[in-house]
């Protein structure tokens, strides 16, 4: 029992859940001295995203590009790569997807398959480009990829408003999918689930999306655990000289670390347009692009654990939609909770420095050393 | 519309000062960005400050009507918004991309969180009166006729940028600081052995890139513009981290880089009526960083190739003196 408690895993685990209490516990200070309500606001926060079958809808949308978007994040820190790329990735992905939604005459069948596949191909081919860069050149990937989102977004906006966007729109939008192109909806259309299916279809837009996010995270696992891929990876993350020297091939390791991380970015855009939105529209990020980091940071790299930070993450987000449309709290502060629990989750030092200070202080109480701090006894001392 | 109008445009002497004021806002935090990242240390977080100062600005000039105090308010609080950073950075060992990303969360919600408790509204602050900074007219230089449109009648803060950037090349190449500064980015192992505080050197740095980033979020917010708008740094922050590296790591390269952003962002205003995209336009400065980046790493690594084949050389000759002797 007591390993339990010392094992690193918990203590990781222990750390993000204190992280998140401390965190919400401060934004329930900032609600009382800002709301009339404050109760009742932070109410409608916590609970909100289960209070209603459309939010409800809401909160498992948005983590599901959560999640896809924190598995793109969890290949390129397996390899100790930083890509801030996904955002680009991500709207290129919906563009692939939208404008083969649209401008394809298939039966949905074919159609949504190749919408899916298109979108991870762009996100792939957009990943290639700091992959090479980095792998070839050793360039800065922070810099490549924040340049390659803005020439992805400018991509994006000018076909867009010249292209796809019908000349009689009075706003910057494509019409609407075709049934065919966008993807039906996670329950299956069987005689005795017709009921709670148009329940489902009215209320939200979950879709076929979800089994694709459960595929992607165990895709993800299996590629870094059980394929020789993962293990090179891994090894360029963990020591590249070592790596290297063992006969990995490390440039094309980084290449395909980033390529295979824009294919679940790409994953993410799909989603978006043909599963949510169902239409291209400007900001269809909605400046999402660099959660997947977080989510990330959240399950401590661990592809396993995404899904669950990616609800979590995405709860919060939703719970704070809901709380501005039923209270006088705006959603930002919920930005400034996610802030401080990036900030406490990720500080290496701080957990260790607490313990450090509990411990002094408890040793000056009792006046005598703790047994656990035992002096080891030195080997062979010569 | 014929190209030609357009270009006669462009050659005004008043698209060309429309470019100094729209650069402005991207000299100051890049000379910021620049001082960091010669430092060691990339600051993601120079959209945030940049918003956190806009913001404090703004609101510290209206409700006390003086816009120097909003000012000096502007830039305590960006640079303390920086500290921050470096606490979490520098002795709490947080990743520095994750603190910045966290960083620029929470000044973009903390700015519209309190612009909507302050003011009732989530867009602007166009209900307070807030304070602008004065534009400064160059005597003798406003009279001559097309240089003086350009150069005479800017806001304060466009010629601090200029002023700046003399004065961060002094620092960083002729002070011991700048010369510390550049040690501990380059080899913060060896600088270390050789006495130099690198924690301090390096807060010191994110404190400077704190200043700058102020500076140009009060460009923005009470000079470009007279008040606080949400999200009103549009990328900025990021921008001028490009610029550091399109203009080589170099204080006037920085600058003119800067100045290459804003010529495309006027250019594109200006090409609305032709039938070029104004996408494509805007798209130029970052296709342009990315193949400077190409280009500075290409240079490196040939750099590091023909140290290598020195080295080699050199230990091909010492080997073969060696052989000599022992014959």
């Amino acid at each position: 029992m007591k390993k339990i408690f010392q094992s690193s895993g918990f203590r990781e685990l222990l750390r993000v859940f204190i992280a998140v209490a401390v965190a919400l516990a401060l934004g329930f200070i900032v609600t009382m001295l800002v709301s009339e309500d404050p109760v009742g606001a932070y109410k409608s926060f916590l609970f909100g995203p289960v209070s209603k079958l459309n939010r409800f809808g809401d909160w498992i949308e948005e983590s599901i590009t959560l999640i896809f978007l924190g598995l793109a994040v969890v290949v390129v820190f397996k390899a100790e790569l930083f890509s801030l790329g996904q955002e680009g990735q991500m709207v290129l992905g919906a563009l692939v997807a939208g404008s083969i939604a649209l401008f394809v005459p298939l039966p949905a069948y074919f159609l949504i398959p190749l919408a899916i596949l298109g979108a991870m191909l762009a996100g792939f081919l957009w990943g290639l480009i700091p992959g090479y860069l980095k792998a070839y050149l050793n360039a800065n990937e922070i810099v490549s990829t924040l340049m390659l989102n803005f020439i992805a977004l400018k991509i994006y906006e000018w076909l867009l408003t010249n292209s796809i966007k019908p000349e009689d729109a009075g706003y910057t939008a494509s019409d609407t999918f075709p049934v065919e192109g966008t993807m039906s909806s996670f329950i299956p259309p069987l005689p005795f689930l017709s009921e709670i299916r148009t329940l489902f279809m009215n209320q939200t837009n979950i879709s076929i999306a979800l089994y694709l996010m459960v595929i992607a995270t165990i895709v993800v696992y299996y590629l870094m655990y059980h394929t020789p891929f993962g293990y090179e990876l891994r090894m360029v993350g963990a020591n590249i000289k070592f790596a290297r020297y063992g006969g990995v091939n490390t440039k094309r390791t980084i290449l395909l670390a980033m390529a295979v991380s824009g294919i679940f970015a790409g994953l993410a855009g799909a989603h978006v347009a043909s599963g949510v939105h169902r239409k291209l529209i400007l900001n269809i990020t909605f400046g999402l692009g660099f959660e997947g980091i977080v989510v990330a940071i959240l399950a401590r790299n661990n592809p396993l654990l995404i899904p669950i930070t990616g609800l979590a993450y995405g709860y919060l987000r939703a719970g704070a939609n809901v709380m501005e449309r039923t209270s006088d709290v705006s959603r930002e502060m919920v930005l400034v909770i996610q802030g401080i629990i990036i900030l406490l989750v990720t500080a290496e030092r701080l957990m260790p420095m607490i313990q450090e200070r509990i411990k002094v202080r408890r040793t000056q109480r009792n006046d005598i050393p703790p047994a656990d701090t035992g002096v080891t006894p030195t080997e062979g001392g010569d | 519309m014929p190209f030609d109008v357009v270009l006669g445009g462009i050659l005004s002497p008043l698209f060309i000062a429309s470019i100094l004021r729209i650069s402005t806002p991207i000299i100051l935090p890049a000379l910021g960005g620049l001082i960091s990242d010669l430092a060691g240390v990339i600051n993601i977080a120079l959209e945030g400050i940049m918003l956190v100062s806009a913001f404090t600005g703004v609101i510290v000039s209206a409700y006390t009507g003086s816009v120097w105090i909003g000012v000096l308010a502007g830039i305590v609080v960006g640079m303390l918004y920086s500290l921050l950073l470096a606490l979490f950075h520098l002795y709490l060992n947080t990743d520095i991309i994750l603190a910045g990303i966290a960083l620029n969360i929470m000044a973009q919600g903390g700015t519209i969180f309190l612009l909507f408790i302050l003011t009732g509204d989530k867009g602007n602050t166009s209900s307070l009166a807030s304070g602008a900074v004065p534009t400064i007219t160059i005597p003798f230089i406003e009279n001559i006729p097309w240089l003086g449109t350009i150069l005479s009648g800017h806001n304060l803060f466009t010629y601090l940028a200029f002023l700046f950037t003399w004065l961060v090349s002094i620092l960083l190449y002729k002070t011991p600081l700048g010369t510390h500064l550049r040690a501990v980015g380059e080899n913060p192992v060896a600088a270390e052995t050789v006495g130099i505080n690198v924690r301090r050197t390096k807060t010191i740095a994110i404190a400077l890139s704190g200043f700058f980033a102020s500076l140009g979020g009060l460009s923005l917010s009470m000079a470009y513009l007279t008040l606080f708008q949400n999200a009103m740094t549009n990328g900025r922050g990021f921008i001028a981290l490009a610029a550091v590296f399109l203009g080589g790591r170099t204080p006037w390269g920085t600058t003119i880089a800067s100045i290459i952003f804003g010529f495309a962002d006027a250019l594109s205003n200006q090409l609305g009526s032709l039938a070029i995209p104004p996408q494509w336009v805007q798209m130029i400065p970052y296709v342009a960083t990315v193949l400077a980046l190409v280009i500075y790493s290409i240079r490196r690594q040939a750099k590091q190739r023909e140290r290598l084949r020195r080295f080699q050389e050199g230990e091909v000759k010492s080997s073969g003196a060696a052989e000599a002797g022992t014959d």
